[in-house]
């Protein structure tokens, strides 16, 4: 594909050329950043680390209508996003990309499911490539890093006074010509290398996921486990600022006319996650809940699916109130002795 | 100040006893600015408890987290007690449990540190940045020293200690068995001037500011979770029959959880802040809290969390009571 | 089959009847037959026993249930759902002529060809009935394929027992049937006990044998302790297993036991499989 340069006074209007996407980039309010539809593009910048709330809400928002009806009628208007609206996501990290390619592989199991696919295909992702991780970010851990194309369609690297831009895709190529991008030369392109260099060594947090899909059933006893739900407020916070967590529910609103069936963010750490009607719960404690969050990301995914269900970006760290650090669950199921199973 | 060595004498001299189950208090964090609750069972974990300006956490809001699952057919349920170590502004969520009987007095035993304030995370990040490594703070009369990656930086304690420590007025446990360390001046006073500035907006300022911050609402329920003062079994938020607020995250279902939630707190918020520090998105939880707490000082001359012996405000009623009705 | 470009569209079917198959109350099971209002349905419409489907009512929500009527019952589905909670309360109130959602066929289904040739023993308790009879009534239009089929049924009370005529037919054309209630009643002269209790009196013989069960936790843990018991090996018995449930297409992520979404890799599953799951017998 192609290489391209902006000079990064020109930001804004580089963004303004974009007039026929919806353009989506971090925006502030207070200390609290999130992607959100760019009003004027002068706001844009490129100077930050990452959202507080990953980018994920952009393909699976916090809530959205499958379908509206009318109170007592049976005709069903679905909701499903128009795939040919054009969106661009700007200044998408590297690890938020990757998560979208991780998430996909459940969305488009079996039944692929149109509201995910619809806002996922009608995107084209120009990635910005981390110069200063973030004291918790393990990307280079994940399979990811602060220049991984995954998932991009483009990937630019801040270098101080220039930004040099690499497509990767036809809709990134499309893109960076409707932004009027000039060529870059090699200068760029090895000053944007010596970046990604030294941004995986800054990385200080790293983890072997050697053996960890396969050991972590064989924990499901252990009281290690106990360390942790013991402290765990089972608040969800790590779910909802989790990349690559999915889980919904879905529920029937209803006004006196209308009626809309609409899903919205879950989380397993909420005991009525998995509550039956009839009161039983499988998962009544904050220790089966942690468990099976952990086993679901870090072994049932990948056993499924090929991947573990984590890009290292350390949001769940960063942000859980209590200190429950993911790395160190990992590191000390490595270390804890298997015992057997129990069965019935 | 408190001397660690002596606060974990006290945990495992606590622990040793056979009335004793767990202890909660706190332990390094794993990184930066913070330190972690921690849940012990046996004195040889002892060692890693701490005290220092990092440990921000309400250790109270564990002893009503823990479910009590039913006890298999044969065994006896384990009645043995709790110990908490718990700071002033812990202590209160103490006394407040205790007031409306959420637990037995001699259910706990309750191991009460003086301090002189936490650090706001915040602050800190700002005032030095960012670090993967776990931080050491001390506090050195007006200043914080902080171990850093190695090195040592200094700041004003002023311009660091959490809002909440600015204005505290319960620097001492309120309700202990025993206290780890010497008491210490109180040095803080409440005038509720925040509230007042806040009350001087005009009606469509306040709607405009809730509204904006409302819509940031991502209903992780995390200020719920890590109230001392939230234990409700089946909170109102999750009932399904009648469902009184949606689960969609649109502003009117988000407003209607965060007054509700100020609504049942009304009369027992022990002011903590944790509900304002947990919140990933930095909804000012707390303002609509202390208002409440300001209007319940001004008209019932009651602050929640103080005396073990209190009644309940608002949850017990008098037959000679003014009002007609129960509401 | 589903809409397969948006798999949350539910289909809308008609009641053609509804009764109480136990006393009304709390608890009350109900049993609809229901047919798709739009014909065109049935074209691509196929499912097999131990298919389930989400059943609902616009406005109100959708729960998992399995669909209790085997394939070769044409022209009609049926559902037998237990009063329990806010949708199941919903659906109660509805009667013939009344519309209500569904959404599928989904789920695995139970090898009914892997069977062919074996012995089919049935064992259920209480509403775990439901999704046994397409089991029995496939095998019973099937006959030549299938060995010999003994259905083993318990409930609390026999005012309890679900599909009462169903039984007496039956017993009528010769199928094996052996019932039981908890306690003893007046004028019942059938086994009185537990249903693994049952299971050990009538004692089946695990030879080139299916065992299949379905019932309440508790019982699908003493029936499977009592089959090996008697010599059936972890495949020869099946079960079908429920979880709460909202998209019922393996994507919501809560009905997981394990690795395993009882909404796709199930509900269907043989013993030999949920072994190996911890959390499957947690």
């Amino acid at each position: 594909m192609g290489d391209y340069k902006f000079a990064k006074d020109k930001l804004a209007e580089v963004v303004g050329a974009l007039k026929d996407y919806e353009v989506f980039a971090p925006t502030a309010v207070g200390d609290v950043l999130r992607f959100k539809q760019v009003e004027d593009a002068s706001g844009v910048s490129l100077d930050y680390k990452n959202t507080n709330v990953p980018p994920k809400e952009l393909m699976f928002p916090e809530t959205e209508t499958l379908f509206k009806f009318r109170v007592g009628q049976t005709e069903i208007e679905p909701a499903v996003p128009d795939e040919s609206s054009k969106r661009l996501v700007f200044g998408i990290r590297p690890c938020d990309a990757m998560a979208y390619t991780i998430v996909e592989k459940l969305y488009s199991w079996d039944y692929p499911d149109p509201y995910f696919e619809g806002r996922r295909s009608s995107s084209v992702l120009f990635g910005l490539a981390c110069s200063e991780p973030v004291p918790n970010c393990f990307c280079t851990s994940m399979g990811g890093g602060p220049g991984s194309e995954q998932g991009l369609d483009a990937l630019m690297f801040d270098l101080g006074e220039t930004v040099y831009v690499k497509t990767l895709t036809d809709a990134g190529e499309e893109a960076a010509k409707a932004m009027g991008l000039e060529a870059a030369g090699d200068a760029e392109k090895k000053a944007a290398a010596a970046q990604e260099k030294e941004a995986q060594g800054k990385i200080k947090r790293t983890l072997d996921t050697e053996g960890i899909p396969e050991k972590l059933p064989s924990l499901y006893d252990h009281p290690f486990w106990e360390e942790f739900s013991d402290r765990c407020l089972s608040c969800g916070i790590c779910t909802f600022l989790c990349p690559t967590c999915h889980c919904f529910d879905i529920q029937d609103e209803t006004e006196v006319f209308n009626g809309r069936r609409a899903r919205m963010w879950d989380t397993c750490m909420f005991p009525e996650y998995s509550l039956h009607t009839s009161g039983h719960n499988p998962r009544p404690t904050r220790k089966e809940r942690t468990r099976n969050r952990i086993s679901h990301k870090y072994s049932y995914f990948p056993e499924k699916f090929d991947v573990i269900a984590c890009v290292g970006c350390g949001r769940c760290i960063n942000y859980c109130p209590v200190n429950i650090d993911i790395l160190d669950i990992l590191e000390k199921s490595k270390k804890a002795e298997a015992k057997e199973a129990k069965t019935a | 100040m408190v001397d660690e060595k002596k606060l974990r004498e006290k945990a495992k001299e606590v622990l040793a006893r056979d009335d004793v189950r767990r202890l909660i208090g706190w332990k390094r964090g794993t990184y930066g600015y913070e330190s972690a609750p921690v849940v012990i069972k046996d004195a040889s974990e002892a060692e890693e408890l701490i005290f220092d300006p990092t440990c921000v956490q309400n250790p109270a809001s564990f002893i009503t987290l823990e479910e009590k699952p039913p006890v298999p057919r044969g065994q006896e349920p384990d009645t043995r007690k709790v110990a908490v170590m718990v700071k002033g502004c812990d202590s209160r969520a103490v006394v407040q449990q205790l007031v409306e009987k959420a637990y037995p007095r001699d259910g706990v035993i309750v191991l009460g540190v003086p301090c002189t304030g936490v650090v706001d995370r915040r602050k800190a990040q700002k005032m030095f940045g960012d670090t993967s490594e776990p931080v050491l703070i001390k506090e050195e009369g007006d200043k914080f020293v902080f171990t850093i990656d190695g090195e040592t930086k200094e700041g004003p304690r002023a311009e660091l200690l959490a809002d909440k420590c600015v204005r505290c007025r319960f620097p001492n446990p309120l309700v202990y068995d025993e206290l780890v360390a010497d008491e210490v001046a109180v040095w803080g006073a409440d005038e509720f001037t925040d509230v007042d500035e806040f009350e001087k907006k005009s009606p469509e300022e306040k709607w405009k500011f809730w509204e904006e911050q409302f819509s940031k609402c991502i209903r992780c329920y995390s200020c719920r979770n890590v109230c001392p003062m939230c234990y409700c079994l089946e909170c109102v938020v999750t009932k399904q029959r009648p469902q009184w607020t949606r689960r969609s995250t649109d502003v009117s279902e988000n407003t209607a959880y965060h007054i509700q939630r100020a609504w049942h707190l009304s009369g027992r918020c022990i002011e903590c802040g944790e509900c304002e520090r947990v919140c990933p998105v930095d909804i000012p939880i707390m303002t609509l809290n202390r208002k409440m707490t300001r209007d319940v000082k001004e008209m019932f001359s009651f602050e929640p969390g103080i005396d073990v012996e209190a009644e309940p405000l608002l949850s017990c009623y008098n037959p000679q009571d003014p009002e007609e009705y129960i509401m | 089959m589903m809409d397969e470009s948006n798999p949350y569209l539910p289909y809308i079917v008609n009641i053609e009847d509804a009764w109480y198959e136990t006393p009304i109350g709390d608890r009350a099971v109900k049993t609809f037959k229901v047919n798709f209002t739009d014909d065109k349905v049935w074209d691509t419409w196929s499912h097999k026993p131990g298919n389930c489907a989400m059943v609902g009512r616009l406005g109100i929500g959708e729960s998992m249930f399995c669909i209790s009527s085997s394939p070769t019952e044409e022209g009609y589905l049926r559902f037998s759902i237990m009063q329990a909670g806010k949708v199941t309360s919903a659906l109660h109130d509805l009667e013939a002529g009344d519309t209500l959602t569904v959404r599928g066929p989904l789920g695995n289904s139970f090898p009914m060809e892997e069977w062919e040739g074996k012995n089919i023993v049935s064992i259920g308790g209480g509403i775990g009935q439901a999704p046994l009879r397409p089991v029995i009534n496939y095998v019973r239009a099937n006959k030549d394929k299938y060995g010999k089929l003994s259905v083993l049924y318990g409930a609390r009370t026999s005012d309890l027992h679900c599909f009462k005529s169903e039984f007496q037919e039956y017993q009528e054309e010769g199928t094996e049937c052996h019932l039981a209630i908890d306690i003893e009643e007046e004028g019942w002269k059938n086994f009185v006990g537990f249903v693994p209790d049952l299971l050990l009196d009538v004692a089946p013989s695990p030879e080139n044998t299916i065992a299949v069960t379905c019932g309440p936790p508790i019982l699908i843990k003493f029936v499977t302790q009592g089959l090996e018991k008697l010599g059936f090996t972890a495949d020869q018995i099946y079960t079908t297993l429920e979880e709460r449930m909202k998209c019922g297409i393996g994507k919501c992520g809560r009905c997981n036991v394990g690795s395993l979404y009882v909404c796709k890799d199930g509900p269907v599953f043989s013993y030999a499989t949920l072994k190996e799951i911890p959390e499957a017998f947690a």
